[in-house]
C-alpha cells in the first residue's frame, strides 16, 4: 500500500515536472491562492477557504498574516551577504528589515538556487526575490516587479597586465568571454560579438578569466566593485569597460520581484518612496557604498 | 601563519557549518534507505505480480532519472501544484532533500539486497525449512547474515558515493559544504572573492570518506569468520 | 502397524508427472533404500516426504496419523505443515550447513529455537539450552567429530561437514532420517566415513529412507529397497530380494551397470 502511494506520488512529480518545465512563463494563474500556504499559516488562521476568492487573494494579506516575510536572496556582496555574526546585511538586506518593520512583520532570508526563482515564489517558499536583480524581460514576464531602486551595469573583467589592450575597444569579436548563463551580461557580450562561455554563477566567470581559460569576463558592475581587485583571490584583475556606454544603451535597473498579481509591489513602492523621502534609502547606500547607484528620484 | 588567521577562522567555521549539514544528511540518509531498502527488496520479489511490478517500475523510474532532478522535483513540484509545501527556510529544504535521498538510496539498496538475498542458496531455506524453522527465524538466524556478508562489499561502494553525492543538495540552496565554500567567492562575512574555500572542503570529504572506507573495511574482515 | 504409510502420491512439475501413484510401507526400526537412475523421481519423493514438494494426490502417514492428504486443505497450510516436518529429517546431497554456524550450534540452533516455544522455557531457559548444548556435544562424539565442535563448515573436509549435518538431523528426534544421496558430492576417499556413520545408525535400530547409488552398501545396510524408474515404483521388496534377484527387466537392466564395473 506504502509503495503503491510511494509510485503514484512519484510518477506524478516526474509527469508535473516535464508539464512545469515546458510551460514555465504561464505562471500568471498561480501566486496569491492562499491553499499552499504552510499549513502551520493554515492552522492559524481563522479558517479561511482555500478555494473561494476571499480576503485569502491579498499577498500583502497571506503574508501578514503568517507574520513572516520571506526574502528569497543569493550571497551577493554589497546587496545581501552575512557579518562575521552571520546576520545578513547589505543594502538589500537592510532595506528589506526596513521593509518588514513597515509591514509589521517579521524578516527571514531564505538562501535560494538562482535559476529557480520563479519557482520559489510560486511555491510559496518565500515571498520576494530582493538581490540585485536586473529588470530584464524574462524576469518582468515570470513576476509582478517594483519600480526600479538601482541602476547597474555590465562591465568587462580583464586580467591586470592587459587591461591597457582592452581600453578602448568597440567591439569583442575574436575574443572569449566567460558569462552567467541567462544573464544580461550574456546578452551584452553577444550583441558585441564575443564568443561566450555560459557558466552557471556570476562568480565562476572569474574563476574562468583567472585560469586563464576566458580572455574576459562580462559581470554587474556592483558585483565586480565587491569581488575583485585587493584582498581576494582576483587580485590579479580589474575591469574596464562600460558595455552599456560601449553599446549606447540606457543603464539597467534593479527591482524587486514578487509573485505575479501580488499587491505587495504597491506596498514596496509606497515604502520605497517613503525611505527616499526621510532619505533612509540614501544613509543606507552610504552605509554599503552604493550611493551613487540607487535611484533617488 | 595562515591557518591563525581570522579569515581562515571564519571560513573553517563556515565551513564546518556546512559539513554539520553533509553529515546530517549523509546519516539520515543512510537510516532511512536501509530499512526502506529492504522493504523495497521485497516488494520486488514479492510473490504477488501487481506489487512486484510496481516495485521494480519504481525502482526503474528512480535509478533511471538523476538524482539531483529527483530533488529539484521534490522540493518545487509539491508546492506548484499545491498539494503540500516543505516549508520556508532551511529546514524545509532539508526536509525534501532527505525524503529525496532516502527514496533514491532505498531503490539502489533494494537492488543490492536483492542480489544478497538472491545470492544466498536454497538448500540453506531448505535445511532450515526441515529443521521446523519459521520463515521469520530462517530469515533472522540463518539468511541474514550471508546476506549481509554479501552485500557488505557494494553497499561499500553506495556509501561512499553518499558521501559525496550529498552535495548534491545544493541544487535547491541547501547549505552544505560546497555551498558553504562557494560562498565566499561572491562574499560572505566580509570575505568576498575567496575561491581556496571551495577547494578547501575537499579536506573534508577525504577525511570523511577515508574514515568510512576503513570502518568499512573493518566490517568485511569482520565477516571472514565464514565463508 | 507400519511407522510411515505412503500412499498414492502423484506430482506433476507444469505438465511433467514427477511420481506416479507411490506406495509403500516402512517399519518401525527398518532401513529403506531407494534406487534408481537420475531423474527417476526418488529424489522428489524423499523431498514430498520432507513437504519441501506438495504432492498433488495422496496421504502420509506416520505411526497412524495422517501428517497429509492432498484433499483435506488444512494439511497443505504452511503452519500445518511446520511441526509435522519434526517427524523426518533429512540429510542433503550438499550437506547445507549454516556456514556462519560453528559444528555445534549447527546441531543445536534449531533446537533452540524450537524451546522457545516451550512453556517453561523462560522459567528453566538455562538448564534447557545447556540440556541441549549436552545433547549436541554427545551426537557429535557419536559422529566422532568432539573435537570439532567449535569449527566453522568451511574448516571441515566434506566427510566431516555431512557428519555433523547428519548430527543436526538427529538433534530433534526424528521419527524416520531420510538421506539424499548423502555422498554423492564426496570425494570417493572420503564416502567410508560418512557410510559407516549411515551403518551404525541401522545397527542402532534408527528408521531410515535412504536415496543412493552405492548399491553394495543399500544391500548391505537396508531392509527394504525400492527401484524406481520414470517415477513409478518398478520393484521393492527386502534388500536381498530386490538387489539379489531382481524380477523385473528394468531393474535387472539398471543394476547391470553397476555389476559391470
Amino acid at each position: 500500500m506504502k509503495k503503491k502511494l510511494l509510485a503514484l506520488l512519484l510518477a506524478l512529480t516526474m509527469g508535473l515536472t516535464l508539464a512545469a518545465c515546458s510551460n514555465g512563463d504561464n505562471t500568471a494563474d498561480k501566486g496569491t491562492d492562499a491553499s499552499a500556504a504552510p499549513s502551520t499559516a493554515a492552522e492559524e488562521s481563522t479558517a479561511p477557504d482555500a478555494s473561494k476568492p476571499a480576503e485569502g487573494d491579498s499577498d500583502l494579506a497571506y503574508v501578514k498574516e503568517k507574520g513572516t516575510l520571506v526574502v528569497g536572496i543569493t550571497n551577493f556582496e554589497p546587496m545581501d551577504y552575512q557579518d562575521a555574526s552571520g546576520e545578513w546585511i547589505g543594502f538589500d538586506a537592510d532595506m528589506a528589515k526596513a521593509f518588514a518593520a513597515s509591514l509589521g512583520v517579521n524578516v527571514e532570508f531564505s538562501e535560494i538556487n538562482w535559476d529557480y526563482k520563479v519557482f520559489e515564489l510560486d511555491g510559496k517558499t518565500i515571498d520576494c526575490v530582493w538581490n540585485g536583480m536586473t529588470l530584464n524581460d524574462e524576469v518582468m514576464a515570470a513576476m509582478s516587479t517594483s519600480v526600479p531602486y538601482c541602476v547597474n551595469a555590465q562591465v568587462l573583467v580583464v586580467p591586470t597586465d592587459k587591461a591597457a589592450e582592452f581600453t578602448d575597444l568597440a567591439t569583442l569579436e575574436g575574443l572569449s568571454v566567460a558569462v552567467e548563463a541567462g544573464s544580461a551580461g550574456e546578452d551584452a557580450a553577444e550583441a558585441l560579438g564575443a564568443s561566450t562561455t555560459p557558466v552557471q554563477k556570476q562568480s565562476d566567470t572569474l574563476l574562468e578569466v583567472s585560469a586563464g581559460a576566458s580572455d574576459a569576463a562580462v559581470i554587474d558592475l556592483l558585483m565586480a566593485g565587491a569581488m575583485i581587485g585587493e584582498g581576494t583571490s582576483y587580485d590579479n584583475l580589474t575591469f574596464t569597460l562600460n558595455l552599456n556606454t560601449v553599446q549606447g544603451l540606457d543603464s539597467e535597473n534593479y527591482g524587486v520581484g514578487f509573485r505575479t498579481g501580488s499587491d505587495l509591489v504597491e506596498a514596496f513602492n509606497d515604502f520605497w518612496a517613503a525611505s527616499v523621502t526621510d532619505g533612509t534609502a540614501l544613509s543606507t547606500a552610504e552605509a554599503y557604498g552604493v550611493q551613487e547607484s540607487v535611484i533617488l528620484d | 601563519m595562515f591557518f591563525a588567521s581570522a579569515e581562515f577562522q571564519t571560513v573553517f567555521a563556515a565551513l564546518n557549518a556546512g559539513f554539520v549539514r553533509t553529515l546530517q544528511l549523509f546519516f539520515i540518509t543512510l537510516a532511512g534507505a536501509i530499512p526502506l531498502g529492504l522493504v523495497v527488496s521485497f516488494g520486488s520479489m514479492s510473490r504477488f505480480p501487481p506489487l512486484r511490478w510496481l516495485t521494480r517500475l519504481v525502482i526503474w523510474a528512480v535509478r533511471g532519472t538523476p538524482l539531483v532532478l529527483q530533488i529539484i522535483a521534490l522540493y518545487y513540484v509539491p508546492p506548484l501544484i499545491k498539494l503540500f509545501s516543505w516549508g520556508s527556510g532551511e529546514s524545509g529544504r532539508f526536509t525534501a532533500v532527505a525524503v529525496a535521498f532516502v527514496l533514491n538510496y532505498a531503490c539502489y539498496f533494494s537492488e543490492i539486497y536483492r542480489g544478497g538475498i538472491q545470492g544466498v542458496p536454497s538448500g540453506q531455506q531448505e535445511a532450515g525449512l526441515v529443521l521446523g524453522m519459521t520463515r521469520r527465524q530462517i530469515f533472522f538466524q540463518v539468511t541474514l547474515l550471508q546476506m549481509i556478508k554479501r552485500i557488505v562489499p557494494p553497499m561499500s561502494n553506495e556509501v561512499i558515493t553518499l558521501v559525496k553525492d550529498t552535495s548534491l543538495a545544493r541544487v535547491i540552496a541547501l547549505q552544505e559544504i560546497i555551498w558553504m565554500g562557494e560562498s565566499f567567492m561572491t562574499g560572505n562575512q566580509g570575505y568576498a572573492g575567496r575561491v581556496w574555500p571551495l577547494f578547501f572542503t575537499a579536506v573534508y570529504y577525504l577525511v570523511f570518506s577515508g574514515v568510512a572506507t576503513i570502518l568499512l573495511n573493518r566490517l568485511e574482515k569482520k565477516l571472514e569468520f565464514f565463508h | 502397524m507400519a511407522l510411515l504409510e505412503v500412499h498414492h502420491i502423484e506430482k506433476h512439475f507444469g505438465s511433467t508427472q514427477v511420481l506416479k501413484d507411490i506406495s509403500f510401507n516402512l517399519e518401525q526400526g527398518q532401513a529403506l533404500a531407494i534406487i534408481g537412475s537420475s531423474g527417476s523421481g526418488k529424489t522428489t519423493l524423499l523431498r514430498c516426504l520432507n513437504f519441501l514438494e506438495t504432492p498433488d494426490k495422496g496421504t502420509i502417514k506416520v505411526a497412524g496419523e495422517i501428517l497429509f492428504d492432498a484433499k483435506v486443505s488444512a494439511t497443505r497450510s504452511e503452519a500445518a505443515i511446520r511441526k509435522k516436518r519434526l517427524h523426518f529429517g533429512l540429510v542433503f546431497q550438499s550437506f547445507n550447513l549454516f556456514p556462519q554456524y560453528t559444528a555445534l550450534e549447527n546441531v543445536t540452533l534449531a533446537g533452540e529455537l524450537l524451546a522457545k516455544e516451550r512453556e517453561d522455557y523462560k522459567a528453566d531457559k538455562k538448564r534447557i539450552v545447556a540440556g541441549i548444548e549436552a545433547q549436541g556435544r554427545e551426537l557429535l562424539a557419536q559422529m566422532g567429530l568432539s573435537d570439532r565442535e567449535g569449527h566453522y563448515p568451511h574448516q571441515l573436509s566434506g566427510g566431516q561437514q555431512q557428519r555433523v549435518a547428519i548430527a543436526r538431523a538427529l538433534a530433534l528426534h526424528p521419527d524416520i532420517l531420510c538421506f539424499d544421496e548423502p555422498t554423492s558430492a564426496l570425494d570417493p576417499e572420503l564416502t567410508g566415513e560418512v557410510l559407516r556413520v549411515i551403518r551404525s545408525l541401522a545397527d542402532q535400530q534408527t528408521t531410515m529412507v535412504i536415496v543412493t547409488h552405492e548399491m553394495a552398501f543399500a544391500r548391505d545396510v537396508a531392509d527394504q529397497v525400492i527401484f524406481m524408474d520414470g517415477g513409478v515404483i518398478v520393484e521393492q521388496g527386502p534388500a536381498h530380494m530386490v538387489i539379489g534377484d531382481p524380477q523385473e527387466a528394468r531393474t535387472k537392466q539398471f543394476l547391470s551397470r553397476y555389476s559391470e564395473h
